[in-house]
């Protein structure tokens, strides 16, 4: 079959419209990204204090609670080891809470408009900050692996279960920066996003596997904990540490990439929302 | 080319305050245009609405040829929208604010650093760009967004009150910011309470109350529309005073304006100033004060909306 040569035209001056259209966007998020990377290394005591966070968390909470549990309700002698996905999940809920608070600056200070008054994809605010948010994450998930490592923790699956631990966790972190960066547009003003985000942090961690293995749990509540996606992170970081390769990884990784993708959704069309309706004269 | 922008019955309510009651407008090319109004007369919702922020409840609006509601990409491409509030950018330093929106503009990655540096030097910021922007004065954070305005040479510049609580060094900067952008070729959408720059910087005004333009012409023609001369009279008894002089042949118009005094509307002060004393004289009217001028825009607002313009903006 032939093709007419102005079809063909047609299609090769579309993809150098398409291929344009995907520069600009790298160009409007990695522009975003530097305004948060300037921000972030301005704020010293902020950066060190939360690139040491987990790792300061796994010293004190292995240390002090290990003695206190059952190996054979976790299923491992190695607490430190199987509390390492939980601290990683804790601290990418932590991020995407402070993570979002830049999104709701912009919106109260006025900048937001000054952004959508811009011929920018309304997805590249959300993007950039999930591009800093995992960048400055993976920082700290490494330290906190290195500090596993001198207290004895030995990761099943070697340097490659590594970077695989990482994708998970940018899977996770997109899900939650998103769902954040949705509150934070759809709240009326910031001391309804602490309150929501507050009431919601601590159950949104106790309601997964990250201190108690599911088949531990109430049956009620291993439903509940199956429906959230930290339980499908801490599930495939965890084998990844304790167990070694199997094929769980992958499906946690499906849901994982599903629920992200999801938020992912949720958070532009509040974004668009805010664009097409603000009540403020 | 007909108007760049262009807005037919534009209408917007929030809830059950209408903010623009079907708004018509029509800006040409090239022209600096005033939105002048008291404060909650639907200025900012209107510009709001003209720069994609706000979806309108009904009518049309376009900004050159291309419909806002459909077509937002493209009028934000077209349009450099300056905000009333001065926007807040966190730690950054002036040029960095600057290239961060050279790149949110598309400008090509090896000229950002170029442009920037030319934004900051056409609002005279250079020698500070790389100080932090919460350094700076208030004027100088307006010039900051002013210089963010020009970084895609704009075809038309919106202007949320540029020179809302500045100095009076600053409001000149401001003023011959949009005159020189006029020149290069911008056309200009400036919203403003301030009579004074609405009557030196703008080639056309539409004169705005409770969502709706009330009057629309060049400053010269709406001030001759009201009158040649405006007497302003104060004295005891106004409203005996306004019949006694209300049939008289070179009266036009008698409004009395908020603080107790009348503005009486007249083809010849030189005419009316005698007669208004000696028609208070007859009637035993004592005046206090007698004075006239050439007609101000808040004279037009006055005649057409019996407010005063600064009295309005107390009120709401």
């Amino acid at each position: 079959m032939r093709t007419e040569p102005a079809v063909l035209r047609q299609r090769a001056a579309d993809g150098r419209a398409g291929a344009k259209a995907r520069g600009q966007w790298a160009q409007e998020v990695l522009a975003l990204a530097r305004r948060w990377w300037i921000e972030l290394l301005r704020e010293r005591l902020n950066l060190v204090l939360s690139v040491a966070q987990p790792a300061i968390w796994l010293v004190f909470f292995g240390a002090g609670v290990e003695r206190a549990i059952d190996a054979e309700v976790i299923g491992t002698d190695d607490y430190v080891g199987f509390m390492l996905a939980g601290i990683v999940t804790f601290t990418i809920v932590g991020n995407g809470v402070s993570g979002a608070m830049p999104l709701l600056w912009d919106k109260e200070t006025g900048y937001l408009d000054r952004l959508m008054s811009m011929p920018i994809a309304r997805s590249s605010v959300i993007v950039s900050r999930f591009v800093f948010q995992v960048a400055q994450q993976s920082a700290q998930i490494l330290l906190v692996v290195l500090v596993a490592l001198l207290l004895g923790v030995r990761i099943a699956t070697g340097p490659l279960g590594l970077l695989v631990i990482l994708v998970a966790a940018a899977l996770l972190t997109m899900s939650v920066t998103a769902a954040f960066s949705a509150l934070a547009y759809a709240v009326p003003q910031h001391g309804t996003f602490f309150a929501i985000a507050g009431f919601v942090s601590l159950p949104l961690l106790f309601m997964s596997n990250a201190f108690v293995p599911l088949d531990a749990m109430p049956g009620w509540m291993a439903a509940v904990a199956r429906l959230n996606p930290l339980t499908y992170a801490i599930e495939a970081m965890r084998t990844l540490v304790i167990d070694g390769w199997t094929s769980s990884i992958v499906w946690s990784l499906a849901v994982l990439a599903l629920a992200a993708a999801l938020c992912l959704a949720a958070g532009v069309q509040q974004f668009r929302k805010q664009t097409g309706e603000r009540v403020q004269g | 080319m007909g108007a760049v922008i262009e807005a037919v019955g534009l209408r917007k309510v929030f809830g059950d305050h209408v903010a623009v009651e079907g708004l018509d407008l029509g800006v040409e090319r090239g022209e600096v245009f005033g939105l002048l109004g008291p404060n909650g007369a639907g200025k900012t919702t209107t510009i709001r609405m003209l720069t994609t922020l706000l979806a309108p409840s009904a009518g049309t609006a376009r900004v050159c040829g291309f419909d806002v509601s459909t077509r937002p990409d493209e009028v934000r491409r077209r349009i450099g929208y300056v905000m009333q509030t001065v926007a807040y950018r966190g730690l950054l330093t002036g040029r960095e604010c600057v290239e961060i929106e050279a790149s949110l503009y598309h400008v090509p990655r090896r000229e950002v650093r170029r442009r920037a540096a030319e934004a900051l030097d056409a609002v005279g910021l250079l020698p500070h760009a790389d100080r932090r922007w919460t350094t700076y004065s208030g004027g100088m954070k307006k010039r900051l967004d002013l210089a963010c305005g020009l970084l895609h040479s704009p075809e038309v510049l919106v202007l949320d009150e540029p020179s809302l609580g500045l100095d009076v060094q600053s409001r000149h900067n401001v003023w011959e910011y949009v005159r020189d952008r006029c020149a290069r070729g911008a056309t200009i959408l400036l919203a403003t309470n301030y009579l004074d720059e609405a009557d030196r910087l703008c080639d056309r005004v539409a004169i705005i109350d409770h969502g709706r333009v009330v009057t629309e012409g060049s400053p010269a023609e709406l001030k001759r529309s009201v009158s040649a001369d405006v007497v302003q009279v104060t004295c005891g008894e106004p409203e005996r005073l306004r019949r006694s002089i209300a049939r008289e042949p070179w009266v036009r118009d008698i409004v009395a304006g908020d603080s107790g005094g009348l503005h009486v509307y007249v083809e010849d002060a030189a005419v009316a100033l005698p007669a208004v004393m000696r028609l208070g004289l007859e009637q035993g009217i004592e005046l206090e004060r007698v004075t006239y001028s050439q007609p101000s825009l808040d004279d037009v607002f006055l005649l057409h909306t019996g407010r005063e313009l600064r009295e309005a903006e107390v009120a709401s």
